[in-house]
């Protein structure tokens, strides 16, 4: 087994606390995706594995061996940078073969392999271009074929797809992820992009100042976020801050029916947060608490369409997908929305933790 | 009337003609700032070249001619053909000699220096750029004195070297024949005046602080990602520079190698301080005849002219063999 594992692995620059101790395991064959907004700390975790970045602390441990101190030339980890770091002196192929001839393989042996990487990433007859003779695109696969042709034990890319344009970034997320799973390999990609985490991994690691906020797979990250953060970053939330009244919620005038974790006693202040796709509008039957709601702005983006609301506990969106409801919706109309109780997630408010909210 | 109506409405030969027949202000400017470039380019070289076809009168000065005895003179000698000497191109060679290396060892060794300048933060990079850039603003005359003093037999390094025992040390374990071989020593201790290595060396150290603001640019350009890429695909520190640092700023290695090379051809003080009479320059032969004794200058002229044309086909080659590798 080639898996590696972080073992509270910190780094400081300075009296900058970058990366706080993280413990991670990264099964072998498995794509997982550092996720988090710029500066949390998730490329300067990406360079420690890579041998870029000395860790103030802590251990790196390979298919059970310690290799903290072991240089990036000597780990064997293919790397795909944000910039694709290719060279420009040499042609796409060379930049392909480039590991395997300096490692001393038999130059028709390297070729040979070279041309079915490219072949592997879809670029087959590309061989003799220059670099700067490729598009984004091919410029990012031939990047992903020279990181994969010493066949590394980890494969690390650091935001490939921030280069590209929207649409091929979308295309390239696919096509990545299938080759990742075609090769097995395990995979480490650095993205802000919570869409392009989504898309591809098999498990996401949120980042915030330079902690680790929350582990899991994708739809465990975006149905049960661990924290106000999570909820934020991943996807869209709509939040009310409350107190926690005999089990339910207070807002104001509005008392809100839910189940309220038992970790949060009388009278805590909580974060509360309910996706835009939890909420419904003119549902008596639906079991959840019913508040009136007044329609301020129409958003169709296609796909699905947002509705505004002003309502007594303050603004929200409610999400309705294409067809999923017949009725007509027009701003200045009054409506009543109901907040499901199981769509409620609750968090203890930002800096108060629940044991100290009481 | 008529005609004068007819005048008046009928469209004019110079109705037709652009109305900006005389050149504009702009293009007065233009012209005249090209006029004083290339007067100013052009006028030293013809006046050269054309004196180098003149010749001396003895006793007096020179005049105008047309002779291609001075250019014979300095390819085979005055007295060809019945006695050839290769003296002047000699100078030319010791001229090419000490250029070419100097050059190039002045930017080896700004080569690495400025590779990790370009690494430090904004401040420091800045704070070496200005210390580098004021050292400049020393003549040649100041450094070859200070580098006169600091190789003299009397006050310099030799006498740091007896001193300290290096000399004796030397001595013992056999290297000090091995310096007297290569002049750097008499029968009493080792000497840099009057020596290659010191001729070398100044003309280095004159025209290092150029390597380095010549190599910051390319240097300071280059992708760092590319390095660290290298490095995740196995290259250790040498790889690295083999195959992807080097080759990154070939051209620009090169090209400031020939501007050194080009600028070093026309030392003068250095070479008078530090080269042994029989090894001076042509840059020397040419003030001599100009300035010197003689009062010879179209073979001053002639020499200068060659000198110029050996640069001009050296810049030629650096480039030809430039684009045939890029």
């Amino acid at each position: 087994m080639k898996g590696l594992v972080l073992d509270n692995i910190h780094k400081s620059f300075g009296s900058v606390r970058a990366v706080e101790k993280t413990r991670l395991d990264f099964a072998e064959g498995e794509l997982t995706a550092l996720l988090g907004p710029s500066g949390c700390g998730k490329t300067t975790l990406l360079r420690m594995i890579a041998g870029l970045e000395e860790p103030s602390g802590g251990a790196l441990i390979l298919g059970g061996r310690d290799i903290t101190a072991l240089p990036a030339h000597k780990r064997r980890f293919g790397m795909v940078f944000q910039s694709f770091a290719l060279f420009p002196h040499l042609t796409v192929l060379e930049n392909v073969v480039y590991s395997l001839m300096i490692s001393g393989t038999n130059k028709a042996e390297a070729l040979e392999k070279g041309e079915k990487l490219l072949d592997l990433v879809q670029l087959a007859g590309y061989g003799d271009r220059r670099i700067t003779a490729l598009s984004g695109g091919q410029r990012q696969r031939v990047a992903i074929a020279r990181a994969l042709a010493q066949e590394p034990d980890v494969f690390l890319l650091d935001e490939p797809m921030s280069a590209l344009d929207a649409k091929l970034r979308e295309d390239m997320q696919v096509e990545l992820r299938l080759l990742q799973q075609r090769l097995g390999i395990t995979t480490i990609v650095v993205t802000h992009d919570q869409r392009e985490a989504m898309t591809m991994a098999d498990k996401i690691v949120v980042m915030s100042q330079g902690r680790v906020e929350q582990v899991g797979a994708p739809h465990d990250i975006y149905h049960k976020p661990a924290n106000a953060f999570v909820a934020d970053f991943i996807g869209r939330a709509n939040f009310f801050d409350a107190v926690v009244e005999k089990g339910n919620l207070r807002l104001g005038d509005t008392l809100i029916e839910t189940d309220v974790p038992a970790q949060f006693i009388n009278g805590s202040p909580v974060r509360v947060a309910i996706r835009p796709e939890g909420p419904a509008l003119d549902t008596p039957d639906m079991k959840g608490t019913r508040i009136p709601a007044k329609i301020t702005f129409l958003r169709d983006l296609g796909p699905v369409r947002d509705i505004h609301l002003d309502t007594a506990i303050g603004p929200m969106i409610v999400e309705y997908a294409t067809g999923e409801t017949d009725r007509a919706f027009a701003v200045g109309s009054a409506t009543d929305v109901t907040l499901p109780p199981g769509a409620l997630h609750i968090f203890p408010r930002e800096n108060t933790a629940p044991s100290e909210a009481a | 009337m008529t005609l004068a109506s007819d005048h008046d409405t009928a469209p004019q030969v110079g109705d037709l003609a652009p109305k900006n027949s005389l050149p504009s202000g702009e293009t007065l400017i233009r012209g005249l700032i090209w006029a004083v470039v290339l007067f100013l380019c052009l006028t030293p070289f013809l006046l050269v070249f054309a004196i180098s076809f003149g010749h001396k009168v003895e006793g007096a000065s020179w005049v105008w001619g047309f002779s291609l005895d001075n250019y014979k003179r300095v390819f085979v000698g005055a007295e060809w053909p019945d006695n050839v000497t290769f003296l002047y191109l000699q100078k030319l060679w010791y001229s090419l000699y000490y250029a070419v290396i100097a050059a190039i060892l002045a930017v080896i060794t700004a080569f690495p220096f400025t590779y990790f300048m370009t690494g430090l933060s904004r401040r420091a990079q800045a704070a070496w750029l200005v210390f580098i850039l004021s050292s400049l603003s020393l003549s040649e005359v100041f450094i070859v004195m200070g580098w006169d003093v600091l190789l003299s037999n009397r006050s310099g390094l030799p006498m740091l070297f007896k001193v300290s025992g290096a000399t004796q040390w030397l001595k013992d374990v056999g290297w000090f024949d091995t310096l007297r071989d290569w002049g750097l020593a008499n029968p009493r201790n080792v000497k840099f005046k009057t020596s290659v290595f010191a001729t070398v060396l100044t003309m280095a150290y004159l025209v290092w602080p150029y390597a380095v603001i010549l190599l910051y640019p390319p240097l300071s350009r280059l992708d760092r990602s590319t390095v660290e890429a290298a490095q995740t695909m196995g290259a250790g520190p040498w790889t690295v520079m083999r195959t992807v640092i080097l080759p990154s700023v070939r051209l620009p290695l090169v090209g400031s190698m020939l501007l050194l090379f080009v600028f070093l051809l026309g030392v003068y003080v250095a070479v008078t301080v530090f080269a042994e009479p029989a090894k001076q320059t042509m840059a020397v032969s040419v003030y001599e005849a100009v300035r010197g004794n003689t009062l010879n200058a179209p073979f001053g002229s002639a020499q200068a002219m060659i000198l110029l044309v050996t640069a001009a086909v050296f810049l030629g080659l650096g480039q030809w063999l430039s684009r045939r590798n890029a």
